[in-house]
């Protein structure tokens, strides 16, 4: 269960993220749709515990994220917008590596690992080290670390980019086994199909500030839009933009 | 702030196996601790090579049926080979051929046999330490067979040689090769402090530019670890890979220094096992500080390679003690041990000097370096605070 209120924090002049308000319940996908530098990144950096928000709370399970920030994370299990991997590390050694970050050890570890590399269908390249992985590859190492220590909140910010269409299919067939054992996921996307695909609830940012939240029926019919496409373009406000996406 | 023990021993022991599974990191700790010994071995069996080559010494004598009685004398003299010259002795010198030749006049006979001074040319070439030995040799050789010859001339005139000498000079050379060996082995303070930066240097700067550079470090960060943690478990890895690099590097010198033929130096200077010992009593503890210190500099770096840059310029500030210390002598003084760095200078020309420094000192310069060690890492963690150095990527 995440839950966001009045969020705010800017860059200098530049505010990124104005009075954010949502929250994410538990045996859900909740989806954060937005266009590039809405402010999607910039709101899950602030619950992740990285950056400080200039007002507002963040709480994870009811912990506040910015006064308790390890005990926040230790309950979430996140892919941030950087998935660096380590090249001289194989799959199977990052995992264990987050895992006893995590304080996992033993038997429980070696479990979770190999648990996690079969999930992501990691099995050939578990002991193979990371030089040279492909983008989908290292997506899914970074994606296995993030859930080692079987996190409740699990936040993932645009986790297909740059991934193919076998690779975009087992992470939304991920999500949705995450969200089968009751997890609360967050994820965020410019993708409509995406969201479309795999939420139940959607909250739309444009220019830093929600303009829309509640599930995809919601906000069909709230916008008068048959397709979520024109839902998105109508709430992001996109179609006053000068540089509309074709 | 928090900390975890159990948590800095998890990165220390990821950052010493992805460490040592990289080629650069193995590469700096060779280099650092190869460099010392092989610098000592080339130094001391090169003064050795030199002082052989004087003591046998194969003397090129242009015209030596000219004084047959000379070249009789000299080739009696240890270690003396006369051979003939070369067609043009001068070139031959002035190309480095020959170190020295002896050109024996053709009026040598004549003049001789009328006790006039005979004349006697040495070619050589002051400029060329190598030669240097070796001229000085024939030179000292030639004088002895000139004043024997002039006693026995003036004893057949009835008069005492003595009447002949004014002064007796005696020398009495103190800078001998003895001298020159401790010189080289004053290098010694200089490359262990290299080794302790060298050797940390690969482990420390990949651990933390290169975390920011792969985009790994935001990862990282969202484990529940304390930064203090973290830094503390790369600050480790890296002072491991430093204090090897000085433990070899000390061992190697004492494999080489044992095998150079020092005794042909006719020095007595040598460094018992419990010299070096107290070197690396001194020198390990710098590992804390170097790494911390080579850490908190590439933290700040957005890319491996910019890091380099700042690591180029800060790898020259533990020299600088090195290289100033002939200018400003630390011997005796062993309360610099307070001052990271300079104190390990101090120190240790202490011991080289043979009066090691009392046991205190050792501890006062260990613990300013843990000190200062853990200032630097706590602003290390302050860094890891900024949102420009986790997000900010090269």
């Amino acid at each position: 269960m995440i839950d966001i209120r009045n969020l705010s924090k800017s860059f200098g002049q530049v505010q990124a993220v104005r009075d954010v308000t949502f929250s994410a319940p538990d045996g859900a996908v909740t989806g954060l749709l937005g266009a590039n530098g809405a402010g999607k990144t910039t709101t899950l950096r602030m619950l992740s515990g990285l950056m400080k928000p200039d007002a507002g709370s963040l709480t994870v399970d009811g912990i506040d994220v910015c006064a308790q920030p390890l005990a926040a994370q230790a309950r979430m299990g996140m892919l941030p917008d950087a998935r660096g991997i380590y090249p001289r590390l194989t799959p199977r050694e990052h995992i264990h590596y987050f895992g006893q970050l995590h304080g996992l050890a033993g038997a429980q570890l070696v479990a979770s690992t190999a648990a996690l590399i079969e999930k992501l269908g990691l099995q050939e390249i578990a002991d193979r080290r990371s030089e040279g992985f492909s983008q989908g590859e290292r997506t899914k190492v970074a994606l296995a670390r993030a859930l080692v220590h079987s996190p409740r909140n699990v936040i993932l910010d645009e986790p297909t980019n740059g991934l193919d269409i076998m690779s975009t299919r087992a992470t939304r067939e991920l999500i949705r086994r995450l969200r089968g054992e009751g997890c609360c996921v967050v994820f965020s996307s410019h993708i409509m199909q995406e969201v479309s695909a795999l939420c139940d609830r959607i909250v739309v940012i444009a220019h830093g500030a929600v303009v829309a939240a509640g599930t995809p029926d919601e906000l069909r019919e709230k916008t008068g839009c048959d397709s979520l496409e024109d839902v998105f373009v109508k709430l992001a406000g996109l179609e006053d933009d000068a540089e509309e996406i074709p | 702030m928090t900390f975890s023990w159990q948590r800095t021993l998890v990165v220390f022991r990821k950052e010493l196996m992805d460490g040592f599974r990289d080629r650069r990191s193995l590469y700096s700790v060779l280099f650092s601790s190869l460099v010392s010994p092989l610098i000592m071995a080339l130094l001391f069996t090169t003064m050795a090579e030199r002082q052989r080559s004087a003591d046998e010494l194969r003397l090129p004598v242009a015209g030596q049926a000219y004084a047959p009685a000379f070249v009789d004398w000299l080739s009696q003299q240890s270690g003396i080979t006369i051979i003939d010259a070369p067609a043009n002795p001068e070139e031959a010198v002035r190309k480095g051929e020959q170190d020295v030749v002896l050109l024996i006049d053709k009026n040598f006979a004549a003049k001789f046999s009328r006790s006039l001074p005979a004349p006697v040319k040495l070619v050589g070439d002051v400029t060329r330490d190598t030669a240097r030995p070796k001229v000085q040799r024939v030179r000292s050789l030639v004088n002895t067979y000139s004043s024997q010859i002039g006693s026995l001339r003036l004893m057949a005139r009835g008069v005492s040689p003595a009447v002949a000498s004014a002064i007796r000079l005696e020398d009495l050379e103190v800078s001998s090769a003895q001298q020159r060996a401790a010189r080289i082995l004053s290098f010694l303070p200089f490359l262990l402090v290299m080794a302790a930066f060298v050797g940390c240097l690969q482990i420390a700067s990949d651990s933390t530019a290169g975390e920011r550079e792969r985009g790994s470090l935001e990862p990282l960060l969202l484990n529940p670890v304390p930064r203090s943690a973290l830094i503390a478990g790369k600050w480790l890895a890296a002072a491991c890979s430093g204090a090897l690099s000085i433990v070899v590097s000390v061992l190697l010198c004492i494999v080489v220094l044992s095998r150079i033929p020092l005794h042909e130096l006719g020095g007595r200077f040598h460094l018992g096992a419990s010299s070096y010992g107290l070197l690396v009593v001194i020198v390990l503890p710098l590992v804390f500080c170097s790494s911390a210190l080579v850490i908190f500099v590439a933290m700040l770096a957005r890319s491996y390679k910019e890091a380099q840059t700042y690591l180029g310029l800060l790898i020259t500030l533990p020299l600088l003690p090195g290289i100033l210390a002939p200018l400003y002598p630390m011997t005796g003084k062993p309360w610099l041990a307070v001052f990271p760095i300079v104190g390990q200078y101090a120190l240790m020309e202490d011991v080289l000097g043979g009066n090691p420094p009392a046991a205190i000192w050792y501890a006062v310069a260990a613990l300013s370096l843990l000190g200062s060690a853990i200032l630097l890492l706590a602003l290390t963690t302050r860094q890891l605070r900024r949102e420009a150095i986790i997000f900010g990527r090269g």
